[in-house]
């Protein structure tokens, strides 16, 4: 049975095509969304959490009607992309108020936000204000009160924006647990290689419409002819640099507000030394490793040239 | 595969997730940067009443209105009526209550609520009950000290004012019910709440009352006034004035019409919330 079923989807915001003429079907397990920024990834990503009501054809979740249909969200847990929180709450007190909302009494709900937080790593600050956590932490906590109730299905809105390489690899190692473990997760990205670690199985998504769906690796080659381009905020940017330089694959390399942006040729082999590079310590902390949506644009360009 | 259905527990009711938002909405309006307005507001006829007792107090003689004598208990009714229910009460109606949602909505929070097993009326509704604590429990302490100040001037009584001091408190609860549940709706349907609501509150309602005919019935106004147990002052200008005020329906009625101003207000709000999409910009 498909988590997630779309027959002729559109969505239009007055003039605007948000999505057109979507038709397909999300199996279980773990899938990709991709796209850059304006593809329709958001929209579809609001059609399928129930925030929006489908202009044209139909979707159902779960083999339900999401729109009006708010029980289903017993079974939903998303993570939003936006960065919006009650930031005088602490990460507990959010979780917990949220888990309460399905239902749960106080005592169980804030057992629930304990567990959730804990499997995000975030049991040590769990009693500090949400206003005092970091990008990273903010993403966390964002995910935990989407897990916190124990969703068959998981939607997850560009659930590694701004996280450091450890909780990056942390946070897809845990995606891939849930869903060795069961789980439905459908989680968007502008980024194919955290897409890739998660799950070979992905929606590709441009201008509206489902460019493709299926095998990453069919498109990773495309890809990887294209410059990735990576910013990384941290204490010693200097320090960083000079071990960027030993790179072959560092075609450029400039220095911006505590960050240094990074352009490289090899996405993979740059990550995985950057997140060994953040383990070891050796040039300081790394605190923020985003990668703008310019990327995959160039890459779509490319897809969608006649 | 999880994708089967899986026992699900019954759905809240719209009043269990109602107060349930209730409870995450509170502190979250309480500690705003509106409740600082509020206390700015609320601040403003104690200073008044401060002011009224040191003359009192230094002068030794009766206060004027217009000519006419006016002894605590008058003067603390024409401010119950005039800064709290004709002007503070609107004011805090027209701003807590038109940003009910739109708060949630500016602040990007509303998605954390709009994916939960919760009607989204009751989002609106737990918000709506927030606002009427919150304003309820911020107004009760200024009007409290307003009384202690003002009535004993030219010999009130304490004693003898508490009952009516009570029930202006009661009268201050359903007024804020009232305009809160009017702009609730005017928040969730119009898309410029803010400005709409002022000219409710503070252009048609002054308005129409001062002339006769049944246009009066479509205020709130108009039913507050029959809840106000104070006397005014007789023999002025001001007096006439309130005269004509008090061409109103009985206590009861008003009671009655007000009821049915908060149910339907709220529940066209609620219908419209469960209608609506709400587009957050990225």
């Amino acid at each position: 049975m498909s988590v997630v079923v779309a027959d002729h989807l559109s969505k239009w915001y007055g003039q605007v095509i948000g999505l057109n003429d979507v038709s397909v079907e999300v199996p279980p397990g773990i899938t990709g969304l991709l796209g850059p920024n304006g593809a329709g990834k958001s929209t579809f990503m609001k059609l399928i959490t129930g925030q929006l009501k489908p202009s044209k054809g139909s979707i159902q979740v779960l083999g339900e009607p999401i729109w009006k249909n708010p029980s289903l969200f017993f079974r939903i847990g998303f993570c939003p992309e936006q960065d919006a929180f009650y930031d005088r709450m602490t990460g507990l007190e959010w979780v917990t108020a949220l888990v309460r909302l399905n239902g749960v009494g106080e005592a169980e709900a804030n057992a629930m936000g304990r567990r959730a937080l804990e499997i995000v790593e975030l049991t040590d600050a769990a009693n500090k204000k949400i206003g005092a956590y970091s990008k990273g932490m903010r993403q966390r906590v964002k995910m935990a009160q989407a897990l916190a109730h124990d969703p068959d299905l998981l939607i997850l809105d560009e659930p590694l924006s701004g996280m450091d390489p450890i909780m990056r690899r942390k946070s897809i190692r845990l995606i891939r647990e849930w869903g060795r473990a069961g789980k439905s997760i459908i989680v968007s990205s502008h980024i194919l290689h955290e897409i890739e670690s998660m799950t070979p199985s992905i929606l590709l998504i441009n201008q509206g419409r489902i460019l493709a769906e299926g095998n990453v690796h069919q498109i990773r080659d495309l890809i990887d002819e294209h410059p990735h381009t990576v910013y990384i905020k941290a204490d010693q940017t200097r320090t960083l640099a000079r071990e960027f330089l030993a790179y072959d694959d560092v075609l450029s390399l400039k220095f911006e507000e505590d960050a240094v942006v990074v352009q490289t040729g090899r996405p993979d082999a740059f990550y995985a030394r950057l997140t060994d590079l953040a383990a070891s310590g050796s040039a300081g902390a790394i605190h923020e490793v985003t990668s703008p949506d310019d990327n995959l644009q160039a890459v779509f360009q490319y897809l969608v040239k006649p | 595969m999880s994708a089967q259905p899986r026992s699900r527990p019954p759905a809240p009711t719209v009043l269990s997730s109602a107060m349930r938002v209730f409870d995450l909405s509170l502190g979250q309006m309480l500690w705003s940067r509106r409740s600082v307005f509020l206390g700015i507001l609320l601040g403003g006829p104690v200073v008044l009443a401060v002011i009224l007792r040191v003359v009192a107090e230094l002068y030794r003689a009766p206060l004027q209105i217009n000519g006419a004598m006016a002894a605590g208990p008058t003067i603390f009714g024409m401010m119950i009526w005039l800064l709290y229910i004709r002007f503070i009460v609107p004011v805090l109606g027209v701003f807590y209550g038109t940003a009910l949602i739109a708060d949630e909505v500016d602040d990007k929070t509303i998605t954390y609520l709009f994916t939960r097993p919760i009607p989204r009326s009751a989002v609106l509704l737990g918000k709506y009950f927030a606002y009427l604590a919150c304003t309820a429990l911020l107004t009760a302490p200024s009007v409290v000290i307003v009384f202690f100040l003002v009535v004993p001037i030219a010999g009130g009584s304490i004693g003898a004012g508490f009952p009516s001091l009570v029930k202006d408190l009661g009268m201050l609860v359903v007024g804020l019910a009232a305009y809160g549940a009017v702009f609730a709706l005017v928040g969730t349907r119009l898309k410029r709440p803010l400005v709409a609501g002022l000219v409710f509150a503070f252009g048609w309602e002054p308005a129409v009352l001062l002339f006769p005919g049944y246009l009066k019935r479509l205020t709130v106004a108009y039913y507050l006034q029959a809840l106000v147990t104070h006397e005014m002052p007789q023999d002025s200008a001001v007096s006439l004035l309130l005269q004509v005020f008090r061409e109103v329906p009985g206590t009861f009625a008003s009671l009655v019409y007000l009821g049915v101003i908060i149910g339907s207000t709220l529940w066209l709000a609620g219908r419209a919330v469960e209608e609506r999409e709400y587009v957050l910009e990225q």
